[in-house]
């Protein structure tokens, strides 16, 4: 199990070269002339743009610049946004952090209603099993930004009271701020509860007819403790694995959700970003957040081979 | 946003075929009779919109009415005018991208599992870097690179959603390829070519349409995704996330305005979910995203 | 003479698949004396398993199954009950150990944990006090160094230390029947051995009533004072186990006693 593992690790790597190969290739694709972004400015002499290109690196060759980027990425340096002169990591960080938030309170919300509306589908039967696929059909159709601005709309006209817009960040006061991020991680949650709903149905159907299940009734336990601690507890670790390999989508949604709700994440920073030409900060968003997708993957397949050691051995 | 993926059919030893072909039949029957709908309205656009779509007019943000079937927007253009224009080109951009995405998709896919070996190797390397990127964020990226336009919108969507369409056509190719009656044949002298069109072709073509209709729903989310983040077809043209990010100004004072192109974009994607579901029951794929 | 422990009249059952009605069990009937060990022999598909499951009414997930007849346990006929009454008495009064050790354990719970389960579902126990009682119960079916192995998972144990589990459970609560449906079935001959060594044992020890079942009557012989031969959802003879190993009745009964290899046989052939 070990050696599978480390062979998962292992595979990650050229994955991530490659992540960060494309990202720097992206954005040296973007238009627009790099020095001249970075001086800001329009009317800067020639010899300055010059001089600019040194030290930015740009006059060697593009191997060289590859090399020392990525070379200044994995010692945690992202470059220097040309918007604020600071340091991006920095920049990055806070922003990652908000995302994070957003995207954990988004899956958690997702299993949530994915697990419920499985498990009715899957013990009910009948009109409930019909329902939930319907309900779920409609659901997917709905695009999370367009759920979002239903929502909006919504509270703005039936619960003008509610603020909307109101994000507070996690130290000023914590419960405030999972508050602002409830409806903008339910409008994420939705489709991917769908997702989540489907394979939680599958999973309870098929470990309902598993032998230990069997066993369970004929001990004479109460139908309650085998739904939770023979079928559902077996039932989660699909669910959970299903939700990580969903981070993708999650993440690329929030780029949306956090326009429409005006959160300050690594979305927005992204959109804003790209609007103001600040190459470094666009490139090192793609990196990090593509990074961070190969790494639940990973994790994911991880967590995969371990679930397999048990039921297998 | 590659969300939309296929809802379950019972496992075979509870649903009989027969109720799932039935099934299936319902569901293309009704997602063909969504897809005509639009392709007709959209088909005769020009004609059936009642305004230009760009006409300004002082009455902005009115209600349902006989002039304005479904109101105006802020500056006094036509909803449903401008509607139906912004279906156009929403469903055109669609079609085009995903049949570019359709072919290089299979002919990298034939390509990488036909050959096998290192080729087929490389060509999934670079695949799952494809993948490691979100969706949305790959398009964004590629679209703020080449600029928004109608054929870089295009060409985004073709380059983004090829991957997952190669992977599809890939997976039947490489267990038909070691079939034993395709071994035969080849040592008889049948020309590759042959082999591939009569029988790696017939196997790949179900998932394949399966799949495509999927792509199809969620080209429609990323196209109207990208342009509410304004980066769409540029104005005039009429798009409908964009209608939809411009109504969120003034949205209380006309809801209309939100709900009239948000129904727009359910529809279209319910169409295609629809008629990938039926195709699946039809079809008896295995379906997976 | 005092009434059967168990007492089985007319037992049918079928199988209803989207219209279609299957028989398993076509009308069978036996008895079983408190502490006595009954035995049950028939090749897969005569409906020994369907039996077991039908007097304990454990119907397979996602079929259904239509009973008919009398299953009287200890005066009251549990055709009869309601399932809360029937969940008091699995477990507690009639309990089982099925075939496959291999997949009748959660995977995701400790032993101990789905040992205590069961032990505090059927008594007043704490957690303390039921777990005392299944290192016991570890220590009673023989496995080693109980105190550490009551917090690993089934995956840990292999093939004939889970079936001893299995065992431990089924006797947890001391059971007055023990229905064991080929227990042995999925285990190395070796194992085989042992693990009928110890259900005899537990049930001499707790004074239990046996149902052992198996399509070989090498296991049933030794463990059973007397025989069920089944055949097509029926019962086709009964009777004594040296009367049945010396005079067999029936022909499918001969055939099942040919298919025993025996050290004493003289040269007969299969």
């Amino acid at each position: 199990m070990a050696r599978l593992i480390l062979i998962r690790l292992a595979l990650a790597v050229p994955i991530l070269l490659g992540v960060s190969i494309a990202a720097f290739i992206l954005v040296r694709l973007l238009p627009g002339d790099f020095a001249q972004t970075a001086a800001g400015v329009t009317d800067v002499s020639a010899a300055t743009l010059d001089l600019m290109r040194h030290n930015l690196g740009l006059d060697r060759p593009i191997w060289a610049q590859y090399l020392l980027w990525l070379g200044h990425a994995l010692g945690g340096d992202l470059g220097t946004s040309f918007a604020t002169k600071r340091p991006v990591t920095s920049e990055i960080f806070p922003r990652l952090a908000v995302t994070f938030e957003l995207t954990l309170i988004a899956a958690l919300m997702a299993m949530a209603m994915g697990v419920a509306t499985g498990l009715a589908s899957a013990r009910l039967r009948g009109r409930a099993d019909w329902a939930v696929r319907v309900w779920n059909g409609f659901i997917l159709a709905i695009p999370n930004f367009v759920v979002a601005t239903l929502i909006v709309l919504l509270a703005g006209l039936y619960f003008p009271q509610i603020g909307i817009f109101n994000y507070t960040p996690f130290f000023t006061d914590p419960v405030a701020n999972i508050g602002s991020l409830l409806l903008p991680g339910l409008s994420l949650a939705l489709a991917v509860s769908v997702t989540v709903s489907e394979n939680t149905r599958a999973a309870v159907l098929e470990i309902a007819a598993q032998d230990f299940v069997m066993v369970a009734r004929a001990k004479g336990l109460r139908p309650r403790s085998v739904l939770w601690n023979y079928l559902v507890r077996n039932a989660l670790t699909p669910v959970i694995t299903v939700t990580g390999l969903r981070v993708a989508s999650l993440l690329g949604g929030s780029i949306l959700i956090e326009t429409i709700f005006a959160i300050p994440g690594m979305g927005q920073y992204l959109f804003d970003s790209i609007t103001s030409r600040d190459y470094p900060v666009i490139q090192a968003i793609v990196l990090v957040t593509a990074a961070i997708v190969v790494l639940v993957n990973v994790l994911v397949d991880i967590a995969y081979i371990r679930a397999d050691a048990r039921v297998e051995m | 946003m590659s969300e939309i993926g296929l809802l379950p059919v019972d496992a075979p030893a509870t649903a009989p075929r027969p109720t799932a072909r039935r099934a299936g039949y319902w569901l293309i029957a009704t997602g063909g009779v969504m897809l005509a709908v639009m392709l007709i309205v959209t088909a005769f656009g020009p004609f059936i919109a009642p305004y230009n779509p760009a006409a300004i007019s002082p009455d902005s943000l009115a209600g349902i009415s006989a002039q304005h079937w479904l109101g105006t927007d802020s500056i006094g253009r036509d909803v449903l005018s401008r509607l139906i224009i912004g279906g156009r080109t929403t469903l055109f951009i669609t079609a085009i991208a995903v049949s570019l995405a359709l072919m290089a998709g299979l002919v990298l896919g034939l390509l990488s599992g036909y050959m096998g070996g290192i080729v087929d190797q490389m060509v999934m390397r670079a695949l799952d870097v494809v993948f490691a990127f979100p969706v949305f964020l790959l398009a964004i990226a590629v679209v703020a690179a080449l600029g928004p336009t109608i054929p870089n919108l295009i060409l985004t969507i073709a380059i983004v959603y090829t991957p997952i369409l190669a992977r599809v056509v890939r997976g039947p190719v490489l267990s038909v390829k070691r079939w034993d009656h395709v071994e035969a044949a080849r040592s008889v002298g049948v020309s590759e070519v042959r082999l591939v069109v009569s029988h790696i072709l017939p196997l790949v073509i179900s998932p394949i349409l399966v799949e495509t209709s999927l792509t199809l729903a969620n080209t429609i989310f990323t196209v109207t995704a990208l342009s509410f983040l304004g980066l769409g077809p540029p104005p005039p043209d009429p798009n409908w996330g964009g209608m939809l990010a411009e109504a969120r100004q003034f949205m209380e004072l006309a809801p209309l305005t939100v709900i009239a192109p948000a129904a727009a974009i359910v529809f279209a994607t319910l169409t295609f979910i629809v008629l990938a579901n039926g195709l699946r029951d039809m079809l008896d794929v295995g379906g997976q995203r | 003479m005092t009434e059967p422990l168990l007492d089985v009249t007319g037992l049918t059952a079928e199988f209803v698949h989207r219209g279609e009605t299957i028989p398993a069990l076509n009308g069978i009937g036996f008895t079983v004396a408190a502490g006595e060990a009954v035995g049950f022999v028939g090749e897969s598909g005569c409906g020994k398993s369907v039996m077991a499951r039908a007097i304990m009414r454990l119907a397979p997930e996602g079929s259904s199954v239509r009973l008919g007849g009398a299953v009287r346990f200890q005066g009251t006929d549990l055709m009869a009950l309601s399932e809360a009454r029937m969940r008091d008495i699995r477990g507690s009064r009639i309990a089982m150990v099925f075939q496959d050790p291999m997949t009748s354990l959660n995977p995701v719970m400790t032993i101990g944990a789905q040992m205590a389960d069961m032990i505090r579902r059927h008594t007043g126990f704490s957690a303390r006090q039921a777990r005392a009682r299944v290192l016991e119960l570890l220590d009673d079916v023989g496995i080693r160094d109980p105190q550490r192995r009551i917090d690993d998972h089934p995956h840990q144990f292999s093939g004939g230390m889970r079936q001893r589990v299995l065992i431990a459970i089924a006797v947890s609560c001391e059971p007055d029947l023990l229905i064991a449906d080929e227990p042995t079935t999925a285990l190395d001959v070796t194992v085989q051995a042992q693990i009928l060594r110890l259900l005899m044992r537990l049930r001499e020890r707790h004074g239990m009533a046996l149902m052992l079942i198996s399509h070989d009557f090498g296991v049933i012989a030794g463990m059973v004072e007397r025989v069920n031969v089944m055949l097509g959802g029926e019962i086709v003879e009964t009777g004594a186990v040296e009367q049945i190993f010396a005079a067999p009745a029936h022909a499918y009964t001969r055939a099942l006693l040919d298919a025993v290899p025996r050290l004493d046989a003289e040269g007969r052939q299969a």
